[in-house]
């Protein structure tokens, strides 16, 4: 399991136990976790799963693949950190990481 | 049928989309549903039909074993329709892949935002000429306009066009109180938008039929190519349909809702940021297509239940959004709940493309109405409901304006 911390635009904190292999997005969907909306149950043609990678984590959560590029052209207030967590794969080096929540989706 | 509400006359759970006590107020039969036979089978028109929240966040996403390819209406699967091609809804992959890469880049949260302006011109254009008005039809002087409008702005179709396409849309789609549709009402070719397509051809402007119109993308044999002129004419068909009903039937939802919640209207009409929460839990509350169906292509087990292929499956989202499991104390109204998104727009690759858009038009709809009329009472005795398979809401809902 690894543990990902959600820190909401409120400030509020929500730290997941996640099993490997599944998304960022979907631990969230199904924690409820809101401002994650995810309604295209990662096949990448929404856009709302947006989220912002800490510095810190930006190396090991991967790259963006050409897709994600384009649709985080399309979400609000788009920053270098900008992530679509569908496409951040939960992995047990992943245990600690944190994402920030846009202040909205849509 | 006499039967009661919420039974099939023998006490035990019953629903269908058709019963017009049961459109009234589905959401005691949705409740029993859920409590007794989640995995609900109704014998008198051979469908089943899911109604709690984990069943349907867990199958409706399943595109390989809830197929589209037969359409997502009741009527159409039972009647195993011909889908013509380019008509992506109804579609699997990887043809819907493609056409659905085609128009995906379209309606994206910042595109959609980009319109925010010129839908607050359209709403004021409609209800400045309101103004001192005793009377305000959320459907009538709107609602019907708003959504047509704004999806003709982005094709790029004028006005009085837009309005013979949108009767025609609207009443190949519409059912007699009480029964199932007629699949041959039904159309689906784009007819009435060829002279405006061949037109737009030759006038290229910046609107989505041009793109439509020059976009090269890879079909599903690989070959680089444009839209044919037939699946442009489906393309606009589909979305032109799409954007219209439910929208008008959001902002009729609005109205009504917060009509019998004066209380949480006052406090949005006294606090504007509140709009945007208010319109999710008003697309929760009661979504304007509440059932979609999808044809059941291979055996299925459902807790315990096999569900065989060939079946048609309803998933209710409109119950699935009343699931207390998911939504706690699910039918009550509070636009103030904090928690999970609700399941309106499906889930999935078929998750509704313009959803950014019907977000926008609602915001920006309910904040210009509630600018003007901070209170109204819906006049019932006037108000008219209309309920299908697929969609349920409101065809007028007049308000007493004080």
């Amino acid at each position: 399991m690894a543990k990902i911390n959600y820190i909401e635009y409120s400030g509020e904190e929500r730290v997941l136990e996640v099993e490997p292999g599944q998304s960022v997005m979907q631990a969230a969907v199904a924690e409820g976790i809101p401002g994650i909306i995810g309604e295209c149950a990662g096949n990448m043609s929404c856009a709302t799963c947006h989220v912002y990678v800490d510095e810190a984590w930006l190396e090991r959560t991967g790259s963006r693949g050409e897709t994600e590029t384009l649709l985080l052209e399309e979400v609000c207030d788009p920053r270098p950190n900008s992530r679509l967590s569908c496409q951040i794969k939960v992995s047990e080096s992943l245990d600690g990481l944190v994402v920030r929540l846009p202040a909205r989706q849509i | 049928m006499n039967a009661p509400a919420e039974t099939g006359g023998n006490g035990a759970a019953y629903w269908d989309p058709y019963r017009p006590d049961l459109a009234l107020d589905p959401y005691p039969a949705y409740r029993r549903l859920r409590e007794e036979a989640p995995v609900y089978y109704n014998e008198t028109y051979d469908f089943y039909a899911l109604s709690r929240f984990s069943d349907i966040d867990e199958h409706f996403a399943n595109a390989e074993i809830f197929s589209s390819a037969r359409s997502d209406v009741l009527e159409f699967i039972k009647e195993d329709i011909e889908v013509p091609p380019g008509m992506f809804i109804w579609e699997d992959p990887p043809q819907h892949t493609v056409y659905r890469g085609v128009v995906g880049r379209v309606f994206t949260p910042r595109r959609m935002n980009d319109l925010e302006g010129q839908i607050r011109e359209y709403c004021k254009n409609c209800l400045d000429p309101l103004e001192g008005t005793d009377r305000f039809d959320f459907i009538a002087d709107l609602g019907a306009k708003l959504p047509g409008g704004v999806i003709g702005m982005l094709l790029g179709i004028p006005d009085n066009a837009r309005d013979v396409i949108r009767e025609r849309v609207d009443s190949s789609l519409r059912t007699e109180e009480g029964k199932p549709m007629e699949v041959r009402q039904a159309s689906f070719q784009g007819e009435g938008y060829e002279e405006y397509l061949d037109w737009r051809a030759k006038n290229p402007a910046d609107d989505l039929m041009t793109m439509l119109l020059n976009v090269e993308f890879e079909d599903e044999t690989g070959t680089r190519r444009k839209l044919t002129r037939e699946e442009v004419l489906i393309f606009v068909n589909v979305l032109a349909g799409a954007g219209n009903e439910t929208t008008s039937r959001l902002i009729g939802w609005a109205g009504k809702i917060l009509g019998d919640h004066p209380e949480q209207r006052r406090e949005l009409a006294a606090d504007l940021t509140l709009v945007p929460a208010a319109i999710e839990e008003i697309l929760r509350y009661e979504p304007p297509g509440p059932a979609v169906a999808r044809y059941v292509t291979k055996d299925v087990e459902i807790r315990g239940q096999t569900v065989s292929a060939g079946s048609a499956m309803l998933f209710l989202l409109a119950s699935a959004n009343r699931d207390s499991e998911r939504f706690p104390d699910g039918d009550r109204f509070d636009i103030h709940r904090q928690g999970p998104p609700h399941i309106t727009f499906g889930r999935g690759i078929h998750s509704c493309i313009g959803s950014a858009l019907a977000r926008v038009e609602g915001r920006v709809a309910l904040e210009e109405i509630l600018k003007r009329f901070p209170d109204w009472t819906v006049d019932a005795a006037e108000a008219k409901l209309s309920s299908s398979s697929t969609t349920r809401g409101w065809d007028s809902l007049p308000a007493f304006i004080p």
